[in-house]
C-alpha cells in the first residue's frame, strides 16, 4: 500500500466504489483522489477505513463481513466508519459492533456525513501527530495548573479557585487552611469546605 | 414522639412482609421515626439493615437513640475495613446496622450475607432511587432468597418524589412494596397536633436598603432577559420557565430534564444561558446573605473568572448590579473643579485624612498627568450594613428587657419556682459563614466587621489587579470591557474620558490598599496607639459622614426622613443630614414601629449591657444538626427563613408543650427571600396533591401469596434462579445452561450497569481491578465511559493512561462509550463540528487515540440495556474470565495487596488525583510520595530535600516545592 508515491502521499485515496457517495463533498481540508484500492479510504501508510451506512447494513447484513475479510492483514489500523442514519439503532449497531470487534476493526460512529468526512480528514491530518493533547498536558501557566489541581475536588469551580488563591496567597497555604478559614471564603459552602478539607487532611491511604 | 408519629409507625408495621413507602413533609422529624423503628427492633426478628443515611440524618438518629435510652449500644456500622468473616457474623447476629449500599450489594453477590437471617431493610432516602440504582439491586437480590424480609422506605422530600412519570409507583415496584403512606403537613392529625399550642410568632419585615433593592431588581431583570433568550431557542417548554421557579435549585433540574435529551446538540450560547441562570440565582441568594463587601468581592471574582464566557455580564442591567454593589461599599469623589459638589464633599467627608491624603493625591496626580482633563479622585468608604443586622440587635435588646422584666416580676410576686428554662436564644441562619459574621456583629460592632472585611477586600484587590495585568493582557479586545471597571460602551469620546477616570479610581483603590498594608506592617508597640487614634477618629467621622447617604439606605423603615434625602444621586442636596443623636433616635423609633407588639420604650443608649444578657447561640441551617432538641431554646430568631426549620420548631414545640417559646422571623420585605419561602410551601403542597392523585390510580401487581411481584416479573424468576441455586423452582424448569460470568470492578457499583447485567441473568463477580472496569473473558477487558466521563478523562489524560495499560495486558482492549437512554444519541451538535480540524474537538481527540492504539476496540452503546445486550453477544464464544488472574493484572507490587481488599475504600481518591495533578508528580513517583507522607497537608510542609528523596530527583522536587509556595498569582 505504500506504492502510491508523489503527491498522493498527502492525499486520501478513495476507492472507485465510493464514487457518488455524498460524503466526498465533505472532505475539504485534505486533498483526495480516486485509486484502485481494496479498502474504501486509504488514510495513511497502514491505516484504512471502510464506510458503512446503517441503513445499508439493514438491507445487506453480510456486506461488512465480506469487506473486512477482503482487507486481509495489510493494515495496522482498520476503521469501520459507521454512519448512524436510522432511528432505531440498537439492533443494527449491535451487529456492526460485534462484527467489527471480533474482526479486529475499530468502530467509529458518526451522525452526519459532515462528521464522517471530518473523521477521515482528522485521521489523515494527524497521521504523524504525537499524543500529547490527550495525555493531559495542559497549559503551563500557574493559574491553569492551580485550577487543574484544585478542580479535582468535586464541585470546586474556577471562581472558587480564584477566591482560594487570592485569599490564601499560595497553594501550600490553601492546603494548610483550617475549616473555618475555608468557610470564610465567599461562595464556598459547607460541603465544599468539607470536601476540600478532607482532601487535604485525610491520609492518602485510609488506615485499616 | 408525637401522636401522628405513632400513627405513622402503626400504619407501617401493619404491612409485615411487604413494607411500605412513607412520604412526609420535610421537617416533620424523619429521624425520630427511624430511631423509633430501630428501638422497636428486637434481635429475635433477625438483622435489621439501615442503608446509609446522610451524615446529619445519621447523627440525628444516634442522638435520639441515645436520648431515649442512654445505656443501649448504638447500631454499629458495617464498613469495608472489617474482614469478611466478621462482617458475616454481624449480618447473622440479629442486631441493627448501618451499611452502605455498595458494601451490601458486594457482600450479597459474594454470598456473605445469610439472607434468611435478615429481618428487613430501611431505606431513608427513597426520593433518590431509580429502577437501576443499587438499592433496587439489593432489594431484588434479597427478595430472591428471602421473600419475607420487609423493606421500609422513607422520604421527606415530596417534591422530588413527583419528578418524572409516576416516580413513586416505579420506586415502589422496584422495592417490592405495596403501600404508600402520605403524611403532608396539612394532614388532619398533623395539623391538629402542631397547631394545638403553637409558639408565639413575631413576624418582622425588614425593608431592603435602596441599593439592595436596586441590585435585586437588576438581577431579576437579567434573569428575565436570560429566560427570554432561552425561550427563543425553542428548545424548552416555556411553561416552567418563570422567574419564580428560577429562584429554586430545582429549576436547574427542570431545565436539565428538558434539555438533557438534546444537550449535546445545543449550541454554546444555550448552555451558557443555563449556567448563567444558575450564577444569577446564587447572586440573589448571596445578596441577602452576604455583607456588602463580601458581595462585591464575590462579584469581582465572578468577573475575573467568567467575564469571557458569560452572556449576562455584558447586559445593561448587569452594569447596574456591579455599579450598585460598588456603591454599597465605596465611592469616588473628585477633588478638582470638574465636580463642584464633589469638591466640598471631600473636605468634609473624607475619612482617611492623615496618611491617606498624601498617598491618595500623590497617586492621583500621577495618574492625572496622563489624562489631564480629570483631576484627582478620592476614595470614600460607604460600607453599608445589612439592614437585618440592626434589627437583630434591637431584638436582642428587647429580649433582654423582657427577661429583666420577668425577673423583676418574679421578685415582686415572690415567685420562687424554677428558673425560666435555660433561656437560650437561638439565632438560625443559613450557613456557617453568616453565623460567624453575625456573631462578630453582636460581640464587636457591625462597623468593625465591615471595616475588617473592607481591609481584607482592599488587600486582595491589589493581588487581583496584579493577576489581571499579568494574565489578561491578551484578551484586551473589545470583549474585555470589565463592567466593574466602569467602562460602559458609550461614544468613543466619552469612553476615553471614562477610562481615564476609571484608571484614577483604581489608583485610589490601590492607594487605600497599600495604606492598609503599611498600617498592618508597621510595628505594633508605639504605632499602635496612633493607629487606634486614627481609627477612632475615622470611625467618628464615618458615622457623621455616613449620615447623608447612609441614612437613606441603612436604617430600616424610614418614613419621615426619606423625603429630605430622596435625591441621593446629587450628593450636594444631602449635605444637611440629621445629627448623630437624631439619627440614633429615629432608628430606634423605627424599630419600635417594627416591633409594635411590645409597648416597650426604646432604650436611648442603643448598645446593650452585658450583665444578664441571655446566652446566645448561632446555628447554621446547612449543618443540619438536631440543635433545637439539644439547646432547648426559649427564643428562636430565624434570621434566614427556611421551611424545614419552621416545621422543626413546630414539632419541637408540640413535643414540649410546657415550654415557652417565642419565634422571631426576619424577612426582607418585598425580597426574593419571601417569595422563595412562600413558594417552597406552595411547591410542597402541590407535590402532595399530585402524590395523592397518583396514589388513587396506582396499580401494584401482587402474586397469590400477597407478595409484590416487582418491576418486570418476566425477568424475575430467571434472575432469582441464577442468584443462588434455589431448588424451590416449580414446574420442572430446564436446567439453565452454564451461567455467564462478568468480573466487575468494585468502583463500578456506583453505576447501574452491574444491576442491569444481573437483571439479564449474568453472574456478577465483584473484585478490585487495577486495569479496566469489566472483564468479559480472558481476552476482553472493557473500560466504561459515560459521555461526560469521556470528555473529562480525555482532558485529564486519564483515558490515555487507562487505554495504555489495557493494551498492555489484554488482547482485546475495549473502550465502551455509553450514552444515556434519555439523552440524545450523538456526540455533538452540528455547529460544534466547525470548518477545520481543531485539536480541541472531541472527534480529533478520539481519532488521535485510535491512531495511537490501533488495537483498541470501541463500543458505542445507546443505553445501559444496550450495553448489557452487547456484553451478552460478545461473550457468546469466549471463555469465562478468571477473577484471581484479573485482579492481579497491573497491580504494581505483589505484596501489600490483600485479596478481598476493597481498594477504593482504602484510598482518599480525590487526594490521590489531586496529588497526581501537581507539577513534578509523575506516574512513577506518586506512589512513593504517598508512602512517604501521610496527607496533602503534610506534603505542603515538607522541605525540598525530603521531597527530593521521595520523588527521586532534585528537579522534580524543586518544581513541586516552587509550585506549592508560588505567590498567587505569579508565573512559575
Amino acid at each position: 500500500s505504500s506504492s502510491y508515491g508523489g503527491q498522493s502521499r498527502n492525499a486520501i485515496l478513495v476507492s472507485h466504489r465510493q464514487k457518488g457517495n455524498p460524503l466526498l463533498k465533505h472532505i475539504r481540508n485534505v486533498r483526495w483522489a480516486y485509486a484502485d484500492i481494496v479498502c474504501d479510504y486509504l488514510l495513511g501508510q497502514s491505516s484504512c477505513a471502510l464506510y458503512l451506512s446503517l441503513r445499508y447494513h439493514l438491507l445487506h447484513t453480510d456486506y461488512l463481513y465480506y469487506r473486512i475479510r477482503e482487507l486481509q492483514k495489510n493494515f495496522k489500523l482498520r476503521v469501520v466508519l459507521c454512519h448512524v442514519d436510522v432511528e432505531d439503532v440498537v439492533k443494527p449497531l449491535l451487529e456492526v459492533t460485534k462484527t467489527a470487534l471480533l474482526h479486529d476493526c475499530t468502530l467509529l460512529c458518526a451522525w452526519s456525513l459532515e462528521e464522517c468526512g471530518r473523521y477521515l480528514e482528522t485521521i489523515k491530518v494527524y497521521e504523524n501527530k504525537p499524543a500529547d493533547i490527550i495525555q493531559g498536558q495542559m497549559d503551563t501557566d500557574y493559574l491553569s495548573r492551580l485550577s487543574h489541581a484544585l478542580t479535582t475536588v468535586r464541585h470546586v469551580n474556577k471562581t472558587d479557585v480564584v477566591t482560594l488563591g487570592s485569599t490564601f496567597g499560595s497553594l501550600s497555604h490553601i492546603m494548610d487552611a483550617s475549616m473555618e478559614d475555608l468557610a470564610r471564603c465567599p461562595g464556598i459552602g459547607e460541603r465544599k469546605v468539607k470536601r476540600l478539607y478532607d482532601t487535604f487532611h485525610e491520609p492518602f491511604k485510609r488506615v485499616i | 414522639m408525637l401522636q401522628f408519629h405513632e400513627q405513622i409507625l402503626t400504619d407501617l408495621l401493619q404491612e409485615d412482609s411487604n413494607g411500605g413507602l412513607v412520604i412526609l413533609s420535610s421537617g416533620l422529624s424523619l429521624p425520630s421515626l427511624i430511631s423509633s423503628l430501630l428501638l422497636l427492633h428486637s434481635p429475635s426478628q433477625g438483622t435489621l439493615l439501615l442503608l446509609s443515611p446522610s451524615l446529619p440524618l445519621k447523627s440525628h438518629i444516634l442522638h435520639l437513640l441515645h436520648q431515649s435510652d442512654p445505656s443501649s449500644q448504638p447500631p454499629a456500622e458495617i464498613t469495608a475495613d472489617l474482614p469478611a468473616p466478621s462482617r458475616h457474623s454481624l449480618y447473622s447476629s440479629g442486631g441493627a446496622f448501618f451499611v452502605t449500599p455498595r458494601i451490601l450489594i458486594v457482600d450479597l453477590l459474594m454470598s456473605r450475607v445469610p439472607t434468611s437471617n435478615v429481618a428487613g431493610i430501611i431505606i431513608p432516602h427513597a426520593h433518590s432511587l431509580t429502577e437501576t440504582s443499587t438499592e433496587a439491586f439489593i432489594v431484588r437480590v434479597l427478595k430472591s432468597t428471602n421473600r419475607d424480609a420487609y423493606v421500609r422506605a422513607f422520604s421527606d422530600k415530596p417534591h422530588s418524589m413527583v419528578s418524572g412519570f409516576a416516580k413513586a409507583e416505579r420506586i415502589m415496584k422496584c422495592l417490592y412494596m405495596k403501600k404508600l403512606h402520605l403524611w403532608p403537613r396539612f394532614q388532619v392529625y398533623v395539623c391538629e397536633e402542631l397547631e394545638k399550642d403553637p409558639p408565639v410568632v413575631v413576624d418582622i419585615r425588614v425593608p431592603l436598603s435602596k441599593h439592595m433593592a436596586g441590585i435585586q431588581k437588576a438581577i431579576i431583570e437579567v434573569m428575565d432577559a436570560c429566560l427570554k433568550e432561552m425561550r427563543k431557542t425553542n428548545k424548552v417548554d416555556v411553561e416552567d420557565l418563570t422567574v419564580e421557579n428560577g429562584l429554586f435549585k430545582s429549576f436547574d433540574e427542570i431545565v436539565r430534564r428538558q434539555l438533557d435529551p438534546i444537550w449535546h446538540t445545543l449550541g454554546k450560547k444555550t448552555k451558557q444561558l443555563v449556567s448563567d441562570l444558575k450564577t444569577l440565582r446564587k447572586l440573589l441568594d448571596y445578596l441577602v446573605r452576604y455583607d456588602a463587601v463580601s458581595f462585591l468581592k464575590y462579584l469581582d471574582t465572578l468577573r475575573v473568572s467568567e467575564s469571557f464566557r458569560s452572556v449576562w455580564i455584558f447586559a445593561e442591567s448587569s452594569y447596574k448590579i456591579f455599579e450598585l454593589a460598588k456603591k454599597r461599599v465605596y465611592r469616588f469623589v473628585r477633588s478638582d473643579g470638574a465636580n463642584v459638589s464633589g469638591n466640598s464633599k471631600h473636605t468634609t467627608r473624607k475619612k482617611r485624612k492623615l496618611n491617606g491624603e498624601e498617598s491618595n493625591t500623590e497617586s492621583a496626580t500621577a495618574g492625572s498627568s496622563s489624562t489631564n482633563s480629570s483631576g484627582s479622585i478620592l476614595l470614600e468608604e460607604v460600607l453599608e450594613e445589612a439592614p437585618k443586622w440592626k434589627v437583630l440587635r434591637d431584638i436582642l435588646v428587647e429580649i433582654e428587657e423582657e427577661k429583666k422584666k420577668e425577673v423583676l416580676f418574679r421578685k415582686e410576686h415572690l415567685l420562687e419556682g424554677e428558673e425560666p428554662d435555660g433561656g437560650i436564644v437561638l439565632v438560625a441562619c443559613k450557613d456557617e459563614r453568616s453565623c460567624m459574621h453575625l456573631e462578630d456583629c453582636i460581640t464587636k460592632s457591625p462597623q468593625k466587621v465591615m471595616r475588617e472585611e473592607w481591609e481584607k477586600y482592599l488587600l486582595s484587590k491589589v493581588e487581583l489587579r496584579e493577576a489581571q495585568t499579568r494574565y489578561k493582557k491578551k484578551p484586551k479586545d473589545p470583549k474585555g470591557y470589565g463592567i466593574l471597571d466602569g467602562v460602559v460602551p458609550v461614544t468613543p469620546a466619552q469612553n476615553a474620558e471614562a477610562s481615564g477616570i476609571n484608571k484614577l479610581e483604581h489608583e485610589a483603590l490601590l492607594a487605600a490598599a497599600s495604606e492598609i498594608r503599611n498600617l498592618a506592617k508597621r510595628d505594633s508597640s508605639q504605632d499602635n496607639l496612633e493607629h487606634n487614634v486614627t481609627e477612632g477618629s475615622a470611625k467618628g467621622k464615618k458615622q457623621r459622614s455616613g449620615k447623608g447617604r447612609g441614612n437613606s439606605k441603612n436604617s430600616p423603615n424610614r418614613n419621615d426622613t426619606s423625603q429630605k434625602n430622596d435625591n441621593p444621586s446629587d450628593p450636594g442636596s444631602v449635605g444637611d443630614g440629621p445629627t448623630d443623636e437624631f439619627n440614633q433616635e429615629t432608628t430606634s423609633n423605627n424599630c419600635e414601629e417594627v416591633l409594635q407588639q411590645n409597648n416597650r420604650v426604646a432604650d436611648e443608649t442603643g448598645p446593650k449591657t452585658n450583665n444578664g444578657s441571655p446566652p446566645l447561640h448561632f446555628y447554621a441551617l446547612e449543618s443540619d444538626q438536631p440543635i433545637i432538641d439539644i439547646m432547648k431554646p426559649s427564643v428562636i430568631i430565624v434570621y434566614h427563613p427556611d421551611m424545614t426549620f419552621v416545621r422543626q420548631i413546630e414539632v419541637y414545640k408540640a413535643s414540649n408543650p410546657s415550654k415557652k417559646l417565642k419565634v422571631y422571623f426576619l424577612f426582607y420585605e418585598e425580597s426574593t427571600e419571601v417569595q422563595k419561602f412562600e413558594a417552597s410551601i406552595r411547591r410542597e403542597n402541590g407535590a402532595f396533591e399530585s402524590l395523592i392523585r397518583q396514589k388513587s390510580l396506582m396499580m401494584i401487581p401482587v402474586d397469590q401469596d400477597g407478595h409484590c411481584v416487582g418491576l418486570n416479573p418476566s425477568l424475575e424468576p430467571q434472575a432469582s434462579s441464577l442468584q443462588n441455586s434455589i431448588t424451590r423452582k416449580a414446574g420442572g424448569r430446564k436446567e439453565v445452561e452454564k451461567q455467564m460470568q462478568i468480573i466487575v470492578d468494585m468502583r463500578e457499583f456506583m453505576s447501574s450497569l452491574p444491576n442491569v447485567l444481573h437483571q439479564k441473568g449474568m453472574r456478577i463477580i465483584p473484585v478490585t481491578l487495577e486495569v479496566g472496569d469489566y472483564i468479559l473473558s480472558p481476552l476482553i477487558c472493557v473500560e466504561r465511559k459515560s459521555i461526560q466521563d469521556l470528555f473529562s478523562s480525555f482532558a485529564s489524560g486519564r483515558l490515555y493512561h487507562q487505554v495504555e495499560t489495557m493494551v498492555r495486558y489484554y488482547r482485546i482492549p475495549v473502550l465502551l462509550i455509553e450514552f444515556s437512554q434519555d439523552r440524545s444519541f450523538s456526540f455533538q451538535s452540528s455547529s460544534d463540528i466547525g470548518d477545520d480540524v481543531t485539536p480541541t474537538n472531541i472527534m480529533s481527540k478520539l481519532s488521535l487515540l485510535v491512531l495511537h492504539f490501533p488495537r483498541l476496540r470501541i463500543i458505542w452503546s445507546r443505553s445501559l440495556h444496550a450495553t448489557a445486550e452487547i456484553f451478552f453477544t460478545l461473550k457468546a464464544n469466549q471463555d469465562e474470565p478468571d477473577e484471581t488472574k484479573a485482579m492481579r493484572v497491573g497491580v504494581p507490587s505483589e505484596e501489600g495487596v490483600v485479596e478481598n481488599d476493597v481498594r477504593a475504600e482504602n484510598y482518599n481518591t480525590s487526594a490521590v488525583e489531586f496529588l497526581r495533578r501537581l507539577p513534578g508528580v509523575t506516574d512513577s513517583n506518586y506512589r512513593a510520595i504517598m508512602d512517604g507522607c501521610k496527607s496533602l497537608a503534610e506534603l505542603a510542609l515538607l522541605p525540598v530535600e525530603q521531597l527530593a528523596e521521595l520523588m527521586g530527583g532534585q528537579k522534580a522536587a524543586h518544581t513541586l516545592r516552587d509550585f506549592l509556595d508560588a505567590k498567587y498569582p505569579t508565573l512559575l
